[in-house]
């Protein structure tokens, strides 16, 4: 057994047991504890920015489907909004055409009444002055005076003569 | 790095002169086994019988485990500097092993409950064997031979030539093996003895409820698994690392063979150009897939056993 492959060497034996035992502590202390520790807790931390990404996602989705939701209820609002306007316009327009077709009319009806008014009033006047005349030229014919009486009982049985005819 | 290693061995087997015939397994032998404790590197006492002398075996263990431990250490530190944990360059591969060896290696045998305790442990063993195994593959020594033949010219008895004496593969040395397994060994019952306790450990070892003779045969066979499991592991990692590098080295002795042969370096250099150097490219080649996959075999199995010991399976 002079094979040099073959010799136990116990001082070799010993000094690896001593090398290793000295690096797994140091690298174990040093290297493989932080790191091990670290990489756990970057694992946490991809989980936690996966979850994070779903959730703002999630998030993102139901804010674009509530601002969708308002954008639908403004417009059908806007919509109602301006029809309504539109039918108050248009009631307003028909207010005011109506308003102004019944002034109008009341002007005129008053008019009318004023004129009719007026007429007949002058044709009072008119009867009057041609009584007057009537019966100057009367009395002149007969070449005198009635007496104020008979004038006026025959005034008044004239007047009454053309009015009736006129009813 | 083959190339290098055949000159190297040219210019040895040159220097020797043609006096000294050319003894191919000596030499293979001398490259791939421990520097003798005749000469060490540093002479320490000895201790309760035993010759704690630096070899070059111990002496590749501690550039191992420092340059595991700066380069580790160095590349965690940066990274958990930083304000947003973003890993950058060698971080992202180191990252990959750690996830690797902790996801596919320690999780699925020792289970979620253990992970953290066994992790640190088992990819200590993949990076240390992993490197260990993988300096092994660079001629390092064998450059700095070379430089020392051509350049330097330093005394015999110097430092520099005594590091030249022995193999790189400090994993190819089976105490060194023996040792890693021992690790093993103590892992698989610390791991027993914490999940179950200290005696309820030693009664999983063999199944419950069965008939008493049955136990005579049943509890020796467990003991010798006990230690037949670290065995296997340091016979199957040392031979591994030792058999390509005998491989590699026997290739290339045919340059130095043919030589002597034919009595003319130039049949030598012939055989070397065409069969020796695109072989041994070749084996390399295969080396780099047995380095790796020993160093996952190693601490596999590690965590397999550890796990055994934790979920006891009947």
């Amino acid at each position: 057994m002079d094979n040099p492959l073959v010799q136990p060497d116990p001082g070799l034996f010993i000094w690896t047991i001593v090398t290793f035992l000295v690096l797994l502590t140091l690298l174990a202390k040093f290297a493989w504890g932080p790191l091990l520790q670290a990489l756990e807790s970057r694992h946490a931390l991809i989980k936690k920015s996966l979850d994070d990404a779903q959730q703002a996602k999630q998030e993102l989705e139901r804010l674009q489907q509530e601002s969708a939701q308002i954008i639908k209820t403004a417009r059908v609002e806007a919509e109602a909004i301006v029809s309504r306007s539109r039918s108050d316009g248009e009631r307003l327009r028909e207010e005011m055409k109506q308003k102004a077709r019944s002034d109008a009319e009341g002007i005129v009806r008053n008019a009318e009444r004023q004129i009719q008014l007026e007429t007949a009033r002058a044709v009072q006047q008119i009867r009057r002055e041609a009584v007057d005349l009537s019966v100057m030229i009367a009395s002149k014919i007969i070449g005198r005076n009635l007496s104020k009486a008979d004038n006026e009982s025959l005034i008044e049985e004239a007047l009454k003569q053309i009015e009736t005819p006129r009813h | 790095m083959l190339v290098q290693e055949a000159v190297q061995e040219h210019a040895a087997a040159a220097a020797e002169g043609a006096a000294e015939k050319f003894n191919a397994g000596k030499t293979i032998i001398e490259h791939v086994s421990n520097s003798g404790h005749d000469h060490p590197l540093i002479r320490l006492p000895h201790v309760l019988g035993i010759d704690f002398s630096v070899t070059k075996h111990v002496l590749m263990l501690w550039l191992v485990a420092a340059f595991v431990f700066v380069v580790v250490t160095w590349t965690v530190r940066r990274y958990l500097k930083q304000d947003r944990p973003l890993p950058t360059g060698f971080m992202n591969a180191l990252e990959a092993v750690v996830e690797f060896v902790r996801d596919a290696i320690v999780q699925p045998n020792v289970g979620k409950k253990w992970v953290n305790t066994w992790t640190p442990l088992v990819l200590t063993l993949f990076v240390f064997i992993l490197c260990a195994n993988g300096i092994g593959l660079i001629p390092v020594f064998e450059t700095i031979g070379l430089l020392d033949h051509f350049v330097l010219h330093t005394a015999e008895d110097s430092f520099l030539k005594h590091v030249m004496h022995g193999g790189t593969t400090a994993t190819a040395n089976f105490n060194v093996t023996a040792a890693l397994a021992t690790i093993t060994f103590f892992a698989i019952i610390v791991a027993g003895s914490r999940a179950h306790g200290a005696i309820k450990h030693w009664v999983n070892m063999v199944p419950h409820g069965l008939a008493w003779p049955l136990y005579i045969i049943l509890i020796p066979i467990e003991v010798m698994g006990m230690f037949v499991r670290p065995f296997a592991l340091t016979m199957r990692l040392a031979a591994n690392m030792t058999g390509g590098h005998i491989a590699i080295l026997a290739i290339l002795s045919f340059v130095f063979l043919f030589t002597e042969m034919a009595g003319r370096a130039i049949v030598g250099i012939g055989v070397g150009a065409v069969v020796s150097v695109p072989l041994a490219v070749g084996i390399s080649g295969l080396e780099i897939i047995v380095v790796l996959v020993q160093a996952y075999v190693f601490a596999l199995l590690s965590a397999v056993f550890i796990g055994m010991a934790i979920h006891v399976h009947h």
